[in-house]
């Protein structure tokens, strides 16, 4: 009885922060997305559906944030996988350590400095200035959709790359001599052995990468230009500008309902990958 | 002058040999891992490489994997020379250390890897089926859908075994096998593995620390020092004529007297100890008068007596073991040695006590002057 008592004072403040932060605020998110909008903006409680009726009005941030959240994902996976196998694998040990320290070095900077560096790189003067110099003409980079690829990628890269590192870095290097031994080219070993024993690691970065890019609105609104923009956007927008508390709110549960929705439909895929039992304490 | 030609290599190139090594060292940088390895494995025979740690017998058997490529001399299986070949086109199969198993397969996938990269596939049923025999053959049979992290370490290692023979290969490489496994259940393997290299036929090159594990399991023994072999042999001749004082103490127990040769007729010679005793000792190899000499005794050679006629000791420690009891003496200038006193001895003259003043004596020819080192 006592230990338990201690066991609760243990959780108490993880569970009052969890209480005050998260589930008090998502409980008055999803009472105001059954309101309506006050004439002053904010909300008038109320038990109407009118708010989630009108999402369709919203598509297009959802379309933008479920296509490039997903593609953003993968492009950071096939640009991470290779240079943290570098980094595991074949780098020397020597220089490993400080390998991974530039690896974060961005991390160092705002986000928002580094996304003004974009629009500067990708505005008229920076890179299409240059392909036109070369005769490519007429090329836009800035507020396309590949523009907002390129910043989302770049800024999430290290949370894809350091969990396939260590994965990979912890792999027992005497697996793929055993491979070898048994008769598996390097290519082989490497499909057969490294690549499904760093499943972990790509599993993980995977699933950080994709639920930041879901909430993500800082880079679509700098590198987007208001056209491209996230569901993320969309709520700042009908929060802070429209004032349309109500409708926010539907906007946000129905993200958060989408997300969960994704990210089961993804762990079950990840489960039946045949994750082993070492897999699963790194989920 | 007289002397006795020791036979240096045990016949190295006999035409049949399944894998041989060839003046073949292995440099790491400045780091000398092997020197000069000259060995011939014989079809079927069990060899092993006994030694201490960072001595190269790991690197020898890595070459003959091909995870390592010698810096020098040739290494050859079934005559051909495979310096360049990969360690997957090798038909040489290991079982590691800590068993290298693959985490993420069951126990049959485990064991059927190898005969999944043939090409032109083998069909599925004829790997089952061969998975299935190389399972039972280390009886483990029904245990194919088992995961790595459910077997215990002994079961572990018989499907590191069965991962390796179910291939057949031509040489099959164990890697201090038994290191992670506890002393009774080394023991077994010990058996088990012995049986398994007859039934197979498979030639056995084992690496190994533990002379009594390469003593009870080898055909031959290839003793290793500094990236040097230094002897091969049976367990018995290697034990009966070491031919230096490192072999001696390696493989078995002796007792060193150091010492100067004062003659020799035949092969019988005579050395002045350090106290000035004169014993005589065989000697396997090419002495000179007045060269200094190692006299090696087995304790078990070595008689106590109550009577004169011996080098004078006092008994320092007994331990009765049954069969034979082991005597701690000590030499008022050689110092301390041991002795082994068959229980009919004891029987007759013992017990004899701490503190008693007895002799020691042997019979010239069980003695053995070694080559300095």
């Amino acid at each position: 009885m006592k230990q338990n008592k201690r066991n609760w004072l243990l959780l108490a403040p993880a569970g009052t922060w969890f209480l005050v932060m998260l589930i008090i605020p998502l409980s008055v998110v999803l009472i105001f997305s059954f309101g309506e909008r006050a004439p002053s903006g904010g909300v008038v409680l109320a038990l109407s559906l009118e708010q989630y009726a009108n999402l369709p009005a919203r598509w297009t941030a959802f379309k933008n944030t479920m296509t490039l959240a997903p593609i953003g994902t993968l492009a950071a996976l096939l640009i991470a996988y290779p240079l943290a196998y570098f980094l595991a694998v074949k780098v020397n040990p020597k220089w490993k350590t400080i390998l991974l320290v530039l690896v974060i070095v961005p991390f160092w900077t705002s986000i928002l400095i580094r996304s003004y560096a974009w629009i500067f790189l990708l505005g008229g003067r920076g890179l299409p200035a240059l392909l036109d110099w070369i005769g490519i003409e007429g090329v836009r980079l800035i507020n396309t959709p590949f523009a907002v690829l390129v910043g989302i990628v770049y800024g999430y890269l290290p949370l894809m790359v350091f969990p396939i590192f260590v994965s990979l870095d912890r792999l027992d290097k005497r697996l793929l001599e055993a491979a070898s031994d048994l008769g598996a080219s390097r290519w082989n070993a490497f499909l057969q052995i490294t690549l499904p024993l760093s499943i972990p690691g790509i599993a993980t970065g995977c699933m950080l990468v994709f639920i930041l890019l879901m909430g993500e609105f800082l880079i679509p609104a700098l590198l987007g230009g208001g056209k491209v923009f996230f569901v993320g956007n969309a709520l700042v927008d009908l929060f802070l500008q429209s004032r349309n508390w109500a409708f926010g709110s539907a906007v946000a549960v129905t993200l958060v309902v989408v997300m969960l929705i994704t990210v089961t439909i993804y762990m079950r895929l990840i489960a039946r990958l045949g994750a082993s039992r070492d897999d699963v304490a790194i989920m | 002058m007289e002397s006795v030609q020791y036979a240096t290599k045990t016949d190295l190139v006999s035409g049949n040999a399944i894998a041989e090594l060839r003046g073949v060292t292995k440099r790491y940088g400045s780091v000398l891992a092997a020197s000069d390895l000259d060995l011939a494995i014989e079809p079927g025979e069990f060899l092993s490489f006994l030694g201490p740690s960072g001595c190269g017998k790991t690197t020898a058997l890595r070459m003959l994997a091909g995870f390592e490529t010698p810096t020098e001399g040739q290494v050859l299986l079934d005559g051909e020379v495979v310096n360049d070949v990969d360690a997957h086109h090798r038909p040489v199969n290991m079982v590691f250390q800590q068993y290298a198993l693959f985490p993420h397969m069951t126990v049959a996938q485990n064991i059927g890897y190898g005969l999944r990269q043939i090409r032109p596939r083998i069909p599925k049923e004829q790997i089952n089926e061969r998975v299935g025999k190389a399972l039972a053959t280390v009886r483990l049979a029904g245990f194919e859908d088992r995961r790595i992290w459910e077997m215990s370490g002994g079961q572990q290692q018989r499907v590191a075994l069965a991962r390796a023979i179910v291939n057949e290969p031509k040489l099959l490489l164990l890697d201090e096998p038994m290191a992670a496994l506890d002393r009774k259940l080394r023991k077994e393997m010990q058996i088990e593995l012995q049986d398994l290299q007859r039934e197979l036929g498979i030639t056995f090159v084992l690496v190994t620390h533990d002379q009594e594990e390469a003593l009870s399991m080898s055909d031959r023994i290839c003793i290793m020092r500094d990236g040097r072999i230094v002897q091969i042999g049976s367990p018995q001749e290697l034990y009966d004529t070491p031919k230096s004082r490192y072999v001696a103490d390696f493989v078995g127990t002796s007792n060193f007297f150091d010492g100067k040769v004062v003659g020799y007729q035949g092969d019988l010679v005579s050395v002045r100890l350090s106290d000035g005793t004169v014993v005589e000792a065989r000697s396997l190899h090419q002495v000179a008068d007045g060269q200094d000499a190692c006299v090696s005794v087995r304790p078990e050679q070595m008689r106590l007596s109550r009577e004169e006629g011996g080098l004078p000791v006092h008994v320092h420690n007994r331990i009765f073991l049954g069969e034979h009891t082991e005597y701690l003496v000590t030499h008022a200038i050689l110092g301390e040695f041991l002795v082994l006193s068959p229980r009919q001895t004891e029987m007759n003259d013992g017990p004899f006590n701490a503190g008693e003043s007895l002799t020691v004596s042997w019979d010239a020819g069980t003695a053995l002057v070694l080559e300095q080192e």
